[in-house]
């Protein structure tokens, strides 16, 4: 295991199931990436953040009227649900 | 050990848009199951979000209403977790360049005014609802059933700073905030409905410390009634744990209105578990100053500036507030027959007491299209003028009430105007000490008490016309007193 992060617990959160010899593999790998991208702490920013946020994309948000728009039908919306009963989708028992 | 408590809300406020945030399916309130619902609220790849402008312009109202400084350059995160009624795992959420940030509310407490700091006004987008499907408890559900209508719902969710003292400060706050959306026309406000949601951090500290102790969650308060009580339950918990010396554990506890405790859910993730990062498919979020401008200029009149007003007319605060949350239509009431009257005391009163009262009782929400706000007036100046008594005041504004008449057409089917001319009352008094010649000896004789007798003796025999006070002021004067 590696000492900068847990491996069995980012598993966890993305909901994977990593056997050892993937968990390995996995640790070592971002590792490497972790101390490739670990070079960006070492930049000087400005500490305005507002100015210096850069999304990925350089456009900016377009906004949409409030007006309705036709949307899929209850069956179509339906239609991909692995299960469904009284118009529910249905899914194995989840609880917080 | 002096112990203190510290508590911060976060609540959720459902807008009352037209359609969802991120697409534009309608916002339907239903029973019926999925019924609005397009492959961007229920996460089919390839699905694009696009923001709804008006929920952005409704949140805009509620940074500015709050005094928040609006993030000109902000931005939208994804807050990742798996649960199944959220059905692209992550919730489209705002993490550290949320709409607003640091305002203040002012709320009422004890006649006084009283302000809870604000952190952070951010949008987000509601999940689905789930139910659990099995046979009664909850850990023995075979299957879950999930309704994805609101799912992507805009939510806009109100952080406090850790500063709130009490629970009644609490509550006061929720009752402001809920006002204000209202006034702001941005919600619906039903904390039945679900459109006003919220959770508390509860923490509990040495009074003379300066850091805070370890923060509890609660949630599943549903009413105003479930936060007072969830506090005040685990303000004693906290308290009674460190008295024994026991620590406090950070998690997320559940109120069980049924027993009236808080029980542990799970511990508590940590932010960095929810893997913030932007989306992807939302570009920055720009506010130009002429949007900002814009909404400035829509803010309607606010619950503190409408409690100002109020007071300007001589109410008390606590008064004023009460006013301040009431519907729209009674606060232009109240205005309206204040400008008549000049009696903020007796306007009030009439409004909240006897008119709302009788409403209740009548079971009915809205005024009748003939009653109108002169009437109200004109029957508090009756009174004012002893032309009609207190009790004869009620029985016209209830027959104002249900029928389209007027005060004076009422009081003079039912006989109500009193005498007011001072001979006829004279005359009758008269009448009355002479009958009561036995009475009026034993008065003189010091026996006070039974010129209320006799007061109630010339009443009855004016029929109920005589207003007391003049009976009993005329009637001193006949006998000297
Ligand atoms: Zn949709």
């Amino acid at each position: 295991m590696s000492e900068k992060f847990d491996i069995t617990n980012i598993a966890k959160l993305a909901s994977i199931s990593l056997s050892d010899d993937e968990k390995q593999k996995l640790s070592s790998d971002l590792s490497v990436i972790l101390d490739h991208v670990q070079a960006l702490s070492n930049l000087e920013l400005d500490t305005n953040i507002e100015d210096v946020y850069i999304h990925p994309l350089e456009k900016e948000l377009v906004l949409d009227q409030d007006v309705e728009k036709p949307s899929l039908t209850h069956d179509e919306a339906l239609s991909n649900a692995p299960k469904a009963s009284d118009g529910k989708f249905i899914v194995p028992p989840s609880l917080e | 050990m002096n112990l203190k408590p510290t508590i911060g809300i976060e609540t959720h406020i459902e807008l009352n848009t037209n359609t969802k945030m991120f697409c534009r399916c309608k916002v339907v309130d239903t029973e019926e199951p999925n019924i609005s619902l397009c492959p961007t609220c229920i996460g089919l790849p390839g699905a694009l979000p696009v923001p709804n402008e008006k929920a952005i312009r409704y949140i805009t109202l509620l940074a500015l209403a709050t005094g928040c400084a609006i993030t000109k350059k902000g931005m939208f995160h994804r807050k990742n977790y798996f649960y199944p009624d959220l059905p692209k795992n992550y919730q489209i959420s705002q993490f550290d360049l949320p709409v607003g940030e640091n305002g203040k509310l002012e709320i009422v407490i004890d006649n006084e005014k009283d302000y809870v700091e604000i952190e952070r006004v951010h949008m987000e987008e509601d999940t689905g609802k789930s139910s659990h499907e099995g046979t009664g408890r909850i850990d023995s559900a075979t299957s879950t059933s999930l309704d994805f209508n609101r799912s992507g719902v805009p939510l806009v969710e109100i952080v406090t700073k850790p500063v709130i003292q009490s629970s009644k400060v609490a509550v006061a706050y929720i009752e402001e905030l809920r006002q204000l959306a209202i006034d702001l026309d941005i919600s619906e406000g039903k904390l039945e409905k679900g459109n006003l949601r919220f959770d508390a951090n509860i923490s509990v500290a040495p009074s003379e410390s300066d850091e805070l102790g370890t923060k509890v969650e609660i949630k599943n308060m549903n009413s105003l009634r479930s936060l007072e009580r969830a506090i005040d339950y685990e303000i004693k918990r906290q308290s009674s744990a460190i008295e024994n010396g026991e620590s406090i554990i950070q998690e997320t506890r559940h109120w069980d209105e049924s027993k009236e405790t808080t029980t542990s859910m799970r511990s508590k993730e940590g932010s960095a578990d929810y893997r913030y990062f932007s989306d992807p498919d939302l570009p920055n979020m720009v506010l130009s100053d002429e949007f900002v401008n814009q909404v400035k200029d829509s803010l309607p009149p606010l619950p503190h500036e409408n409690r100002n007003k109020l007071v300007e007319t001589g109410l008390d605060l606590s008064d004023a507030n009460v006013l301040s949350k009431s519907e729209k239509w009674i606060l232009e009431l109240y205005f309206e027959v204040f400008d008549n009257t000049k009696d903020s005391k007796a306007t009030f009163n009439w409004i909240t007491g006897e008119l709302q009262g009788q409403m209740r009782k009548l079971e009915i929400k809205s005024l009748p299209e003939w009653f109108s706000p002169a009437f109200l007036s004109d029957v508090i100046k009756l009174i004012d003028e002893n032309k009609i008594s207190f009790t004869s005041g009620k029985v016209i504004l209830e027959e104002l009430i249900q029928k389209d008449t007027t005060p004076d057409d009422v009081a003079k089917k039912l006989d109500l105007y009193q005498e007011n001319d001072e001979s006829a009352i004279s005359e009758i008094v008269n009448e009355v000490i002479k009958d009561n010649q036995d009475i009026v000896e034993r008065i003189k004789n010091g026996e006070d008490k039974l010129v209320g007798f006799m007061v109630g003796q010339i009443i009855k025999s004016s029929g109920g016309s005589i207003n007391p006070g003049i009976a009993k002021e005329i009637l001193s004067k006949e006998l000297n007193l």
